[in-house]
C-alpha cells in the first residue's frame, strides 16, 4: 500500500469567494484543479475554461455507427444475400432503409450519450479519494472546495498550500490516495 | 447584465439602405409589368400567375410565421420573447390588408393557376369530389373567411398590445391570451386549408394528409429566420438591446434548427408514406418532380434546405454568432422560395423549369417585398419598438424578481 498525494484541498464560504479563487488558481498557471459546490456557480466554467463536453462526439459517432450498420444489415439481407421483392419495390432503395436506420440513430446517439458521459467521467468507480478527506461531506452542504491536482505540472506541497492560504482558503488540507 | 451594449459593435449605418425597399418595388414592379405582358402574348398570363402566386405565398407563409410566434408567446406566457413580440404583431398584420390586395391578382387569375376552375364537375370526378369549395364561388369564400379570421386575429393581437402599452392594464394580457388560445387552433386550420387551396391545389388530383403540417413548419421557419435577422439588427442598433440579451438568440436559434428538422421530417414523411403506398393517383407528383431539372431541384432542397443548415445550426454556440447564423437565415429564405417553387410550379411547367423565365417570380418577390417592408417600416416607426407593459419585461430585461419585488413595495410604502 503506497501512500500518494492527490492534491490539496482548500475551503470557501461562498460562490463569490470561490469564484474569486479560481481565477488566481488559474491565473498562477494551474490546470490540473477541480471546484466542488453544493449547486451550480455562474461564471465557473468560464473561469474553468471548460469548453463543450466531448459527449457529443461520442453520441455523434454511436448514432451514424448505428445507422450506417442497418443500412448495410438491410442491404446484405434484401439486395445482397437474399434477394427478396416485397410490394414490388427495388431490393434497395434509401427511403426504404431510412425508417429502422433513423431509429437506430436514435437508440446508438443515446447510448453514445450515456457511454460517453461514464467514460469521460471515468465511472463507475468504488472509490475516490477525495472521498477520504474528512470535511468533503460539506461541498454538499454549505462549502466550496477548491482542489488542486498533485498530478498538476506546478504542484509543490509547499508552494501550493502557501497559494490557496493567500487566496483566503480555509482548513487547506493534503488529500492522500490511498491506492 | 441585460445592458451590456458595450460588447456591442458600433451601430450600423442604414442610411443607405433607406430607400431600397421604394427600390425593390419600382424594380420589381416594372418586372412585373413586362412579365405580364409577355406573360399575356406568349402563354395567356399561366407564367405570369404562378410566378405571382410563389411571391405572394412567401410573405404570406412569413407573416402566418411571425403571427405564430406571437401567440405561442402569449400561450406559454415566455419572458424572452417579449422583446420580439412587437415587430413580430406588425409582421403578422401585413396579411390584412396588405397581403390581402396581394392576393386579388391570385384570385382573378384563377383559371390560369388552376386547372380545375377550368374543368366541369360533372364530368371530372376528382374535382366533384371536392365540390363546393372547388367552385370559383367557393374558392372566394373561403379565401375571404381565411383574412377575415387573420385580420381579426392579427389586429386584435396588435390592438390589445398597443392598449398594454397606454394602460398596462391586466385586462390587455386576457385579452391577448383569450385571441391566442382559440387563435392558434383557428390559425392551424386555416393555415392547412389555405396551403392545401392555393398551394396544393395547383395539381388538384392530389392530396397529402400531412400537407398541411408541412406548410406549417416550412411557415414557422421562414418566420423565425426573418425574426433572427430583425432581431439581430435592432439590437446592433441598440433599439431593442435592453430586452433582447445575448442567451435570447440561442433560443431563436434553436427554434431554427427545431424546425429544420420539422419541416425535413414532415417532408419526408409524405414522400415516404406515397412512395411506401404506391399509388399511381399519389406518386404522379413526385415522378413529376423527377424530370427534367426538377430532379436537380429535389437535390438542391434535400441538401440545402435540410443537411446543410442542420449541420451548421447544431454546434451549441453557434446559435448567438450572427456572423454565421444571418448568412444561414438569409439561405433560408432561398431555400424556402426554391421549396414553394418545387411545389407550385411543376404544374405548369411538368417536363422542368424553364429558365428564361426566371426573372419573373424574382421580380414578384422584389415588388411585394419592396411593398411589404414599407409598410411593416410605417408600423414600426408608429409605435414603441417593444411592448413597454409587457408583465415579463422586467424579467425580460434580466431584472430580478427579488429586486423588482423590494422596489413595489418601497414605492407601495412611499405612497402609503
Amino acid at each position: 500500500m503506497s501512500e500518494k498525494l492527490y492534491g490539496i484541498s482548500a475551503e470557501f464560504d461562498s460562490p463569490a469567494a470561490i469564484l474569486r479563487a479560481a481565477k488566481k488558481v488559474r491565473d498562477a498557471g494551474y490546470r490540473r484543479w477541480d471546484a466542488f459546490t453544493p449547486f451550480p456557480v455562474h461564471g465557473m466554467d468560464q473561469v474553468m475554461q471548460l469548453g463543450n463536453s466531448l459527449v457529443g462526439w461520442v453520441s455523434l459517432a454511436m448514432g451514424a455507427g448505428a445507422f450506417a450498420s442497418v443500412v448495410g444489415l438491410l442491404w446484405f439481407t434484401n439486395a445482397f444475400d437474399y434477394p427478396l421483392i416485397v410490394g414490388g419495390k427495388p431490393m434497395f432503395s434509401v427511403p426504404m432503409t431510412f425508417v429502422p436506420s433513423y431509429i437506430m440513430l436514435i437508440m446508438g446517439g443515446a447510448i453514445g450519450a450515456l457511454v460517453g458521459m461514464l467514460g469521460l467521467n471515468q465511472l463507475p468507480r468504488l472509490h475516490h479519494p477525495l472521498l477520504d478527506h474528512k470535511r468533503f461531506d460539506l461541498v454538499s452542504r454549505d462549502k466550496f472546495i477548491l482542489v488542486i491536482g498533485a498530478q498538476d505540472e506546478k504542484f509543490c506541497a509547499t508552494e501550493t498550500r502557501k497559494l490557496l492560504e493567500g487566496i483566503g482558503g480555509a482548513h487547506v488540507a493534503l488529500v492522500e490516495d490511498h491506492d | 447584465m441585460s445592458h451590456d451594449t458595450t460588447h456591442l459593435p458600433p451601430p450600423l449605418d442604414l442610411s443607405r439602405w433607406r430607400k431600397l425597399p421604394a427600390r425593390l418595388m419600382v424594380v420589381g414592379g416594372i418586372l412585373c409589368a413586362i412579365g405580364a405582358a409577355l406573360s399575356y402574348q406568349r402563354n395567356d398570363l399561366h407564367e405570369f400567375g404562378f410566378s405571382w402566386l410563389l411571391a405572394f405565398m412567401f410573405y404570406y407563409s412569413l407573416a402566418l410565421g411571425a403571427l405564430f410566434l406571437v401567440m405561442v408567446h402569449h400561450l406559454t406566457d415566455a419572458g424572452w420573447s417579449v422583446g420580439i413580440r412587437r415587430f413580430c404583431e406588425h409582421l403578422a398584420t401585413l396579411l390584412f390588408p396588405w397581403l390581402a390586395i396581394l392576393f386579388l391578382p391570385i384570385g382573378l387569375l384563377g383559371p390560369k393557376i388552376y386547372q380545375w376552375m377550368t374543368l366541369d364537375s360533372a364530368t371530372n370526378n376528382l374535382v366533384a369530389a371536392k365540390l363546393p369549395v372547388f367552385t370559383t364561388a367557393g374558392f372566394w369564400a373561403a379565401s375571404a373567411l381565411f383574412f377575415g379570421i387573420w385580420w381579426l386575429l392579427s389586429s386584435q393581437l396588435s390592438r390589445w398590445s398597443l392598449k398594454q402599452d397606454e394602460t398596462g392594464a391586466a385586462d390587455c394580457t386576457r385579452k391577448l391570451r383569450f385571441y391566442s388560445g382559440w387563435g392558434i387552433v383557428a390559425y392551424a386550420l386555416t393555415l392547412t386549408y389555405s396551403g392545401v387551396l392555393w398551394m396544393n391545389a395547383t395539381s388538384y388530383q392530389w392530396f397529402s394528409c400531412i400537407y398541411g403540417v408541412y406548410f406549417f413548419s416550412d411557415c414557422a421557419w421562414i418566420g423565425l429566420a426573418t425574426v433572427y435577422v430583425i432581431a439581430a439588427v435592432l439590437v446592433r442598433q441598440r433599439i431593442i438591446a435592453p430586452v433582447m440579451k445575448r442567451n435570447y438568440f440561442y433560443f431563436l436559434g434553436v427554434l431554427l434548427l427545431g424546425f429544420t428538422l420539422f419541416s425535413a421530417y414532415t417532408e419526408f414523411a409524405q414522400y415516404f408514406v406515397v412512395w411506401n403506398a404506391n399509388m399511381p393517383e399519389e406518386t404522379f407528383w413526385y415522378l413529376i418532380r423527377e424530370r427534367g431539372n426538377w430532379w436537380g431541384l429535389s437535390l438542391v432542397l434535400i441538401f440545402g434546405h435540410f443537411f446543410i443548415p442542420f449541420f451548421v445550426l447544431l454546434p451549441e454556440k453557434v446559435k448567438m454568432n450572427f456572423k454565421v447564423i444571418i448568412p444561414v437565415c438569409l439561405w433560408i429564405g432561398l431555400m424556402h422560395a426554391l421549396d414553394l417553387g418545387f411545389n407550385i410550379f411543376p404544374a405548369l411547367h411538368p417536363y422542368g423549369y424553364h429558365f428564361k423565365w426566371v426573372w419573373l417570380p424574382i421580380g414578384c418577390l422584389m415588388f411585394m417585398g419592396g411593398l411589404l417592408a414599407k409598410v411593416f417600416l410605417k408600423k414600426f416607426n408608429a409605435h414603441p419598438p417593444y411592448p413597454q407593459r409587457d408583465p415579463r419585461l422586467l424579467e425580460a430585461m434580466g431584472v430580478s424578481q427579488n429586486t423588482v419585488r423590494d422596489l413595489t413595495e418601497a414605492n407601495a410604502g412611499g405612497a402609503r
